[in-house]
């Protein structure tokens, strides 16, 4: 007869096959008070699940809410901690690096290799000179020894003026006793020792230079020693200094690099979290949308009891029984045309839709 | 300037995440409740793409987009579906009205950026 009372009572109300005239008359109170059973029992589960919904929809809009909130607090975070990250970056390219443009640029382990060849450099120019001065002192102990010979040559050349004079002032006496043929002698002899005193003056000169020549060539070598010694031990105790100090920037460097890769890796995570977070916040429209459509539903189930309501009223009234059902027939017809076709919400579970570009 | 992007959902909730998604990238948002309320938005706006539900109270997302694509200043901006719905006959509907594509909720970031890069 009609697709609600033929189908099976599974699926529907009870189905009613044209009843016969006596079978209504047994049984019309029975199915009198069916029907008003009927109508309160879907009312008051309709009644039961509407707030029920209604307050599942609130708790989980203000969920979402409050997940909102704390997800833009993490994402403001984030952007800080991605922000730091930048600038310590920028600070250590900018301290440690250089430019970074590939022209000018040059890298941390290149300024320490620039650092450590300046400082070689350094330190062989220091050997230079301290070789220079170790020749300088050599050159001193030469020129000081030639002083010691020029001072035995002038003892000589003393001796020999001295001589001289001696020998002059004999040759003096043996000119007085050869009287008058001794005169020219006597002349001779005379400026011979003048000669011989002039040469012991000059001698003694020369001896008393290259004396002070010594003294100042022994205050020179002094100076000369002191210099080399100081020179390597400043310079090599420079470059441990250095080396030291390179060696340490470089950990640092490292250390930094490390840990703000640490940060960015740390910084990456959360981004992926906060895109999972995104995705499940979502939740509350599609829980939205699927309680929305079961009120629908309810108020369907609201409608199929006011439609047996009314077939309480109809009988009660004593209304034949027959247009009584095919009015109750049309409305739940109704109903069923008015249901929702389709799930609002398909997905059964949060993971990413499709995407389709036309 | 960054590029304009309309989106419009009755839920408070996918407007947040979808505009906190694309200004987490640069672009720039504007939002609309509903339908109705989106043309009123849209008008004098240079708007390089419109993300749309399709239920929503007023005016649904199919009807939003043929009303768009029958005004001159939208006739080629690219629009989204971005939508619970993933049935075939919906899609087609969404096709036939101009949608440029159609993403299933939820969306994932990274995703709808893809997406969004690829048709803005």
């Amino acid at each position: 007869m009609s697709r609600w009372f033929s189908s099976s009572p599974a699926s529907g109300p009870t189905p009613a096959e044209a009843p016969p005239a006596p079978l209504l008359a047994d049984h019309g109170a029975a199915l009198l008070r069916l029907a008003a059973c009927e109508a309160r029992m879907l009312e008051g589960q309709v009644n039961f699940l509407t707030p029920e919904l209604l307050q599942a929809d609130s708790l989980v809009r203000e969920a979402a809410g409050t997940l909102e909130d704390a997800l833009k607090t993490l994402d403001r975070s984030v952007q800080h901690q991605h922000l730091l990250a930048g600038e310590i970056q920028a600070a250590m390219q900018s301290t440690l690096e250089g430019d970074t443009d590939g022209a000018s640029g040059s890298s941390f382990d290149a300024m320490s290799a620039t650092i450590m060849g300046t400082l070689d450099g350094f330190v062989n120019h220091i050997t230079e000179i301290s070789e220079s001065t170790a020749q300088l002192a050599d050159q001193v102990n030469d020129i000081r020894e030639r002083s010691f010979r020029m001072e035995t040559m002038l003892e000589e050349l003393s001796e020999i003026a001295g001589r001289t004079h001696l020998l002059s002032l004999n040759a003096s006496i043996e000119a007085a006793h050869a009287r008058q043929f001794g005169a020219g002698f006597a002349v001779v002899a005379g400026e011979v020792s003048k000669l011989a005193d002039r040469s012991t003056a000059l001698s003694n000169t020369i001896q008393e230079q290259v004396l002070g020549t010594r003294q100042a060539l022994e205050r020179t070598d002094a100076h000369v020693h002191a210099i080399a010694s100081q020179d390597m031990n400043v310079a090599m105790a420079s470059r441990g200094e250095s080396e030291a100090l390179v060696m340490s920037l470089r950990t640092s460097n490292w250390v930094v690099k490390d840990l703000v890769i640490q940060l960015e890796e740390n910084a990456r995570k959360v981004t992926e979290q906060v895109g999972h977070v995104v995705r499940s916040l979502q939740f509350e429209d599609l829980v939205h949308q699927t309680l929305m459509a079961c009120l629908k539903e309810l108020g369907n189930l609201m409608e199929q009891s006011q439609a047996w309501k009314a077939l309480e009223v109809s009988l009660k009234a004593g209304e034949p029984l027959g247009p009584a059902l095919a009015a109750l027939e049309a409305t739940l017809g109704q109903i069923e045309g008015a249901r929702v076709q389709f799930r609002a919400v398909k997905s059964g579970s949060l993971a990413a839709g499709e995407v389709d570009l036309f | 300037m960054g590029r304009l992007i309309l989106t419009v959902d009755d839920s408070s909730t996918m407007r947040q995440m979808i505009t906190f998604t694309l200004k987490g990238a640069g672009f720039d948002v504007v939002e609309a409740g509903d339908g109705v309320e989106a043309l009123e938005v849209a008008v004098g706006k240079k708007l390089d793409l419109i993300v749309t539900d399709v239920n929503m109270p007023r005016m649904d997302g199919i009807t939003l987009v043929q009303r768009l694509r029958a005004l001159p200043q939208f006739k080629f901006t690219p629009i989204l579906v971005l939508t619970t719905e993933s049935d075939a006959s919906m899609k087609m509907k969404g096709k036939e009205a101009g949608a440029t594509g159609w993403i299933v909720k939820p969306f994932s970031p990274e995703k709808l950026l893809d997406t969004v890069n690829k048709v803005i």
